[in-house]
C-alpha cells in the first residue's frame, strides 16, 4: 500500500497461534470499541494457517458472518523493540461491551492503516525537533529546540506577561498528556490565553445542561437502545460515532422505538430509522430552539408533561434560589448579563413563559424552521403522549454538535427543559446527555485563572479568554499548538490565517542563522516587535500553523506508541498500552511537556513515565464524571501500578466514577443522575466520594433547573445572518469515514480514493438554477463573514448582542472562499449546503461567521452563508476510480 | 504466503502475457503482482517474491493459485438492471457474486455500453448477505442487512455510505464474441484469507 492509489488486495497473512495478543481501544470516536492488536515477528517467516489449531483466532477460514476476518486494511508492518512484526488490529471479537462480539466502523476498522510505516503513506510522520532556518524547518536535536523554546517562552512571559504565552491545545489526547498539558500552562505558567482545540475559549460547550444540572455523559448505552422514543438533536450517530447507532439505537428500533432525528441532513442511519417508523425533523439551520419549545408547548397544552416526576424533580422557587451563593443567579449564564432572562420560579411558571411566547407556537416555529407542522404534532405525542393505560412512553434525549454549535446557550437551555417535561434524565430508557464526539481524554493538571482573562461582561462577572480575539489584537506573542490545526477549526478561517502570516513570516526577524543564541535573540525581537513565535506539538506537519507559521516543532508520539489512558461516552476508562515503537525520535506530549517545563525552571516534571503522570493526576480526578481515584487505591494495595491495574480490564474497562465496597473490590458508575441506584446505607467506604451526581442532578439541590430559552437573545444574528438573495446556509459536519482533520485518514489510500478532497453537498433545485452536477468543481464565497473584533469591557446587558457590537463598530464584514466538488442529493435540505467540517485546504468554517454566542463564549460553527458557482469540471466527474455521487441514504 | 506489495515489471508481465493483455490492465494502474495473476492463463506455478518488510531482503518461493476462466451468461441474453447471480472463483463459502448490465457505463464495465459489471455478494465489513439488494435507481447494493453499508457499483464497488472495510471485490470480467468469462477477482472475498482458498 505504498501507492496513494488503492489497490485493492486479495490474501492477507493470518496471526500464529503464539502471537501477542494486546487489548486496546479504538483511537476515534467518542464510542472507543474495544480492540485486539495481534503482534508477531517478521522474523522467522512464520504465519498462521487456515485451520482453526494453526492461527491465533482459533477458527477456521473462512470464517461466520461476524467472524475475526481480517481485511487488508487491518494488516500493517511496525517496529517493536527495534525489529520489525507483524500487526493486525481487529475489533475485539470478545467484547462484552460498547461494540459487543467486535463490531467496528470503518474507521476503527481500518486502524491498523494509522501506525507508522515508512513505506506507507505514513511516512511523513515527524520524527525529529526541528526549528525553521533560513526560512526551512530543519532537523535539530531535543536539546537545540528546547532551549530556543524555554529561553523565548521565558522572555516573552518575564516582558509580556503570562497571558501573552498562549497554549491551544487539544482536550482528549490522552489524560496523561492533559494532565501533563494543563498542569504546565494553567499551574507553571498561570496563563489565561488557554483553550482547547474546539473552541475560542475555554468554556462549557452545553451551557444549558449545566445550568439544568444534566451531565454531558451521564447515560448508559444501553438507555439509549432501551429508550422508548428518543430524540437526537444535531447529529446521525450511524454517520460519526457508528456503533452507539448500529449496536444499541438500531437494535431499539428493530425493538419498536420511535427515532426522531432534527437535523437538515439525511444521512444513513435517517433512512433507516424513518423506513422503520421514525422521523425527520429537517429544520433549516439555526431555528431548532423554535422547534424544541414548540414541540414543549404542545405538550403542556396538552397537559401530557411528566407530573410526578416534574413534582419530585424540578426545584421550585424557592429552591431555584437556594443556597448559600449556589441559586441559579450563581451558574455563570445568570451571573455575566442576562439576569432573569433564564431563572424560573419553577415549572409553572416556565409554562407560563413558554405559552405567552408567540414565536414558540408551532405554526410559527415550522414556518421559520421550514417545516411541516405535521411533525411537531407528532414529535410532542411520541415523547409525551401517556397511554391509555396510563403508562408513559419512556423518552430520551441526545444532542450534538449539529445542534448545540448554533445557538449554543438557547439551544441548550431549551432541551433541557423539554428534556424535564418528558422525565428524562435519571432513569434506565429515560436520559438526557451528548452522543459525543472524540473520546474523554482530559484531566486538569491546574485551574484556569479566570481572574486574569480580560473578558469583563456586565455583571461583573469574567469569562475565558477568548484566544482567537486576543491573537487578532496582537497581544499573543509566542503561541505553542499542540495537535490541533487551530485556523481551520475556527471560524471566520481565512482572516484568522492572515494575522498568523502577519504576526510571523511578515515579521522582519526571522532566522538566519545556525547560531543557537542568534536564534534566540532573533525571535525575542520578533516577540519584542509585536510579532508572534509559533511552537507546533504534533504527530504530523500541519499545514499551515506547522508547515507555515511554527518556527520551531516537537514530534509527538500517539496512539500505540506509549501507554495511555482515555474514558468514551459512557464514562468507561481503559487502558491504551502501547505495542510499538514511535517513529523517530517522537516523543509522548506529557514527556515534550515535562521537558520544556523543567528548560523553563518549573518543577514537578520529573516524571519516568506514562504511568507516573497518571498516578499523579488521579487524585484531580476526584468527583468527576471519569473519577479514577480508587482504581490507583486498589492498585497499590495490590502491589500494581496504576496503568497495570487498569489493563487487567481490558477491552471492558471500568465506568466512572469508581467507588469502593467493603471487602475492597472496586465498582463502576452504570449512568450518572441514576434515581434507581441505592448508595451504601453506612455512607462512603473508604477514599470512595458518593458525590451528588451519582443519584442526583448537578445542580444547587440535586434537582433539576427549568430554565427559560429566549430567541430574542439570538434572533437578530439569525436574522441579519440567514440567506438573502442568492446565497445559501453553508453548514458543516463529520463524515464517517474522516476522522478530524483527516490526519490519518489522507494517508488511508482507501478513504483517500472515496474522499479526495472537500466536497459540498447541495440540494437538485439549487444545484439546477446554478448550473451545477455532480463532480463539478464550485467556488463557495461571501463577501460577508461577520468577525468580532476587540476585547470591550460590557457595561449594559445587552453590550455583547450581535446588534449592539455592529451598531458600536465591533463587527467587520470579512470575504472568504473555498472550493469543493458538488455532490447533488436530495438528502440535503432545500436551501442548505453541507461540507466536511475539517479539510485543511478547503476548510468550511471560513465561512461562519468568528462572533462568540453572547452568553456563553462559543462560535455559532454550523451558520455560514455563502454563494456557490461553477468553475469547472473536477477530475472525479467522469472517471470511476475517485468518489461516489450516489446517494448516502439509500435505505 | 504473506501479502507483497511489490509492483511486478511490466516488462516480464509482456512478456509472459502478450502486450495486449498489459495495454488492457495496465490503465487501471501500475502492473502488480494482483494483476499479473489475474491476466495469467496458467493456473498454479511458483514465482520469487521478495519480502519488503523482513530482516533481510531475501526472495523467497511462494505457490500460488490463479482465478478459473469461468462461463458467466451471454451478453445477447441479458437485460438492464436484472441482476443474474453465479459462483466466483469456486464453489466455497462467499463465492456467490451478482453480474448485472447497470444501463451506465461502470469502472471495469464490459459491452459495448461498458457498463456490465460482476461483484462479490458478501459485504466486506462483516460478511452481510447482500443478495437481493440492488439498487436499480442508484445503481448500488445494499444497504447490507447487518449495517447498513451501501456500494457503488459504477466506481469498482467502492462503499456509498457504511462501514465496509474495502471495496466490494470485483471480478474481472471478459467479453468473448456474446460469451461473458469471469477471470478474477479485485480485493479479497469476506471470510477468506486468500481469495482462491475457499
Amino acid at each position: 500500500m505504498s501507492t496513494p492509489y488503492y489497490i485493492p488486495e486479495t490474501n492477507i497473512p493470518l496471526p500464529p497461534v503464539d502471537a501477542d495478543v494486546i487489548s486496546t481501544a479504538c483511537d476515534y470516536c467518542i464510542v472507543a470499541c474495544g480492540y485486539k492488536v495481534y503482534r508477531w515477528p517478521v522474523k522467522g517467516g512464520k504465519v498462521g494457517g487456515a485451520m482453526a489449531g494453526e492461527n491465533a483466532f482459533n477458527v477456521d477460514f473462512p470464517v461466520d458472518p461476524l467472524g475475526p476476518w481480517v481485511a487488508p486494511n487491518q494488516y500493517n508492518t511496525v517496529m517493536h523493540n527495534g525489529e520489525p512484526h507483524h500487526v493486525i488490529i481487529i475489533p475485539d471479537k470478545d467484547s462484552e461491551h460498547v461494540n459487543i462480539a467486535g463490531n467496528s466502523s470503518i474507521r476503527g476498522g481500518a486502524i491498523a492503516q494509522k501506525v507508522y510505516n515508512p513505506q506507507t503513506p505514513t511516512r511523513d510522520r515527524l520524527k525529529s525537533p526541528m526549528v525553521r532556518m533560513f526560512g526551512v524547518l530543519m532537523p535539530v536535536t531535543w536539546d537545540f529546540a528546547m532551549e530556543i523554546a524555554a529561553a523565548v517562552g521565558k522572555h516573552v512571559i518575564k516582558k509580556h506577561g503570562e497571558n501573552a504565552y498562549c497554549v491551544k491545545t487539544f482536550s482528549y489526547g490522552f489524560m496523561e498528556n492533559t494532565y501533563a498539558i494543563t498542569k504546565y500552562a494553567l499551574n507553571s505558567v498561570s496563563t489565561a490565553n488557554f483553550t482547547f482545540h474546539d473552541t475560542p475559549s475555554d468554556v462549557t460547550s452545553t451551557p444549558g445542561f449545566r445550568d439544568a444540572g444534566f451531565d454531558n455523559f451521564g447515560p448508559a448505552y444501553e438507555d439509549w437502545r432501551d429508550a422508548e422514543t428518543l430524540l437526537i438533536c444535531g447529529t446521525d450517530p450511524y454517520e460519526t460515532k457508528t456503533i452507539l447507532f448500529t449496536d444499541w439505537i438500531m437494535p431499539g428500533i428493530q425493538n419498536g422505538q420511535r427515532t426522531i432525528f432534527m437535523v437538515p441532513r439525511k444521512t444513513g442511519g435517517i433512512a433507516y430509522a424513518e423506513k422503520n417508523g421514525g422521523m425527520w425533523l429537517d429544520i433549516q439551520p439555526g431555528t431548532d430552539l423554535l422547534v424544541v419549545n414548540a414541540i414543549a408547548r404542545v405538550i403542556v397544552e396538552n397537559g401530557w408533561e411528566d407530573t410526578d416526576w416534574i413534582q419530585k424533580w424540578v426545584n421550585n422557587k424557592w429552591e431555584s434560589s437556594s443556597g448559600f451563593g449556589q441559586g441559579t443567579r450563581n451558574t455563570p449564564w445568570q451571573w455575566r448579563t442576562t439576569w432573569g432572562k433564564f431563572q424560573t420560579a419553577g415549572f409553572e411558571d416556565w409554562k407560563e413563559w413558554l405559552l405567552s411566547q408567540d414565536e414558540f407556537a408551532p405554526e410559527n416555529a415550522a414556518e421559520i424552521a421550514q417545516i411541516d407542522i405535521e411533525k411537531i404534532y407528532k414529535a410532542a405525542e411520541w415523547m409525551a403522549k401517556p397511554r391509555e393505560d396510563g403508562t408513559r412512553p419512556k423518552t430520551s434525549l441526545m444532542i450534538e454538535k449539529g445542534f448545540y454549535w448554533s445557538n449554543n446557550t438557547g439551544n441548550t437551555q431549551a432541551i433541557s427543559a423539554l428534556g424535564i417535561v418528558v422525565g428524562a434524565g435519571g432513569r434506565p430508557g429515560q436520559v438526557i446527555g451528548r452522543a459525543g464526539g472524540h473520546q474523554r481524554g482530559g484531566l486538569r493538571g491546574g485551574k484556569y485563572p479566570r481572574n486574569k482573562s480580560p473578558e469583563k461582561l456586565p455583571g461583573r462577572r469574567r469569562r475565558a479568554m477568548d484566544t482567537d480575539r486576543y491573537l487578532m489584537s496582537g497581544h499573543t506573542r509566542f503561541a505553542h499548538v499542540i495537535g490541533n490545526t487551530w485556523i481551520q477549526s475556527m471560524c471566520g478561517s481565512q482572516s484568522l490565517a492572515a494575522k498568523f502570516d502577519e504576526l510571523t513570516v511578515q515579521n522582519p526577524h526571522q532566522i538566519n542563522s545556525f547560531d543557537k543564541q542568534e536564534i534566540i535573540d532573533t525571535l525575542i525581537k520578533r516577540v519584542d516587535s509585536g510579532g508572534m513565535v509559533v511552537v507546533n506539538q504534533d504527530i504530523y506537519l500541519v499545514d499551515p500553523i506547522g508547515a507555515r507559521y511554527a518556527d520551531i516543532v516537537f514530534p509527538a508520539s500517539g496512539w500505540g506508541e506509549d501507554s495511555f489512558t482515555r474514558a468514551n461516552g459512557e464514562r468507561r476508562i481503559r487502558l491504551y498500552p502501547k505495542f510499538y515503537d514511535a517513529p523517530g525520535d517522537a516523543k509522548p506530549d506529557w514527556w515534550i511537556i515535562a521537558r520544556l517545563a523543567t528548560e523553563m525552571g518549573y518543577t514537578g516534571f520529573d516524571w519516568k513515565n506514562s504511568n507516573e503522570v497518571l498516578e499523579e493526576g488521579a487524585r484531580f480526578s476526584r468527583g468527576s464524571r471519569k473519577d479514577f481515584h480508587l482504581v490507583k487505591v486498589a492498585a497499590h494495595r495490590e502491589g500494581k501500578t496504576l496503568h497495570e491495574k487498569l489493563g487487567e480490564y481490558g477491552t471492558a474497562g471500568i465506568q466512572g466514577p469508581v467507588l469502593m465496597a467493603d471487602d475492597g473490590s472496586l465498582i463502576g458508575t452504570k449512568r450518572l443522575h441514576d434515581t434507581t441506584r441505592v448508595l451504601p446505607e453506612d455512607g462512603p467506604i473508604g477514599a470512595s466520594r458518593l458525590g451528588k451526581k451519582l443519584t442526583h442532578f448537578n445542580s444547587q439541590t440535586g434537582k433539576c433547573n427549568i430554565q427559560k430559552s429566549p430567541w430574542s437573545l439570538f434572533s437578530d444574528y439569525w436574522a441579519w445572518l440567514k440567506p438573502k438573495q442568492d446565497e445559501l446556509w453553508v453548514t458543516s459536519g463529520r463524515i464517517n469515514e474522516r476522522w478530524q482533520s483527516g490526519y490519518d485518514d489522507r494517508r488511508r489510500p482507501y478513504i483517500v480514493q472515496r474522499w479526495p478532497e472537500n466536497w459540498v453537498e447541495i440540494h437538485p433545485d439549487d444545484a439546477k438554477a446554478r448550473g451545477i452536477e455532480n463532480g463539478d468543481y464550485v467556488m463557495l464565497y461571501s463577501e460577508r463573514i461577520p468577525v468580532q473584533t476587540d476585547t470591550i469591557v460590557g457595561v449594559e446587558g445587552d453590550d455583547f448582542s450581535f446588534s449592539k457590537l455592529m451598531e458600536n463598530g465591533h463587527i467587520e464584514l470579512t470575504k472568504a472562499a473555498i472550493t469543493a466538488v458538488a455532490i447533488v442529493t436530495p438528502a440535503v435540505k432545500k436551501g442548505l449546503l453541507y461540507m466536511d467540517f475539517l479539510h485543511t485546504a478547503q476548510p468550511a468554517n471560513a465561512l461562519s461567521g468568528r462572533v462568540v454566542d453572547w452568553i456563553s463564549g462559543n462560535y455559532n460553527y454550523k451558520m455560514g452563508v455563502g454563494r456557490i458557482r461553477k468553475i469547472g469540471t473536477s477530475p472525479y466527474k467522469n472517471s470511476f476510480r475517485s468518489m461516489s455521487f450516489a446517494r448516502r441514504d439509500i435505505a | 504466503m504473506t501479502v507483497q506489495h511489490s509492483p511486478l515489471d511490466p516488462a516480464l508481465v509482456a512478456s509472459i502475457n502478450g502486450p495486449e493483455e498489459v495495454a488492457k490492465t495496465g490503465k487501471r494502474c501500475v502492473m502488480n503482482r494482483r494483476q499479473f495473476l489475474l491476466t495469467s492463463g496458467i493456473s498454479t506455478f511458483t514465482i520469487m517474491v521478495a519480502l519488503k518488510s523482513g530482516p533481510s531482503a531475501a526472495k523467497v518461493p511462494a505457490v500460488v493459485s490463479t482465478y478459473k476462466r469461468k462461463f458467466i451468461a451471454k451478453l445477447s441474453e441479458l437485460k438492464q438492471d436484472e441482476p443474474l447471480d453465479f459462483t466466483y472463483p469456486d464453489e466455497g463459502a462467499y463465492a456467490e457474486s451478482i453480474l448485472v448490465k447497470l444501463g451506465r457505463e461502470a469502472g471495469g464495465g464490459i459491452g459495448p455500453q461498458k457498463d456490465i459489471v460482476a461483484f462479490s455478494y458478501t459485504c466486506t465489513h462483516q460478511g452481510g448477505p447482500l443478495q437481493d439488494t440492488y439498487k436499480a435507481a442508484d445503481k448500488a447494493l445494499g444497504p447490507c442487512p447487518l449495517h447498513l453499508t451501501t456500494f457503488d457499483l459504477t466506481r469498482h464497488g467502492i462503499f456509498i455510505s457504511g462501514q465496509a472495510y474495502q471495496s466490494l471485490p470485483q471480478v474481472l470480467l471478459e467479453l468473448d464474441g456474446d460469451d461473458i468469462y469471469a477471470v478474477g477477482m479485485f480485493g479479497l472475498i469476506y471470510g477468506r484469507h486468500d481469495n482462491l482458498q475457499g
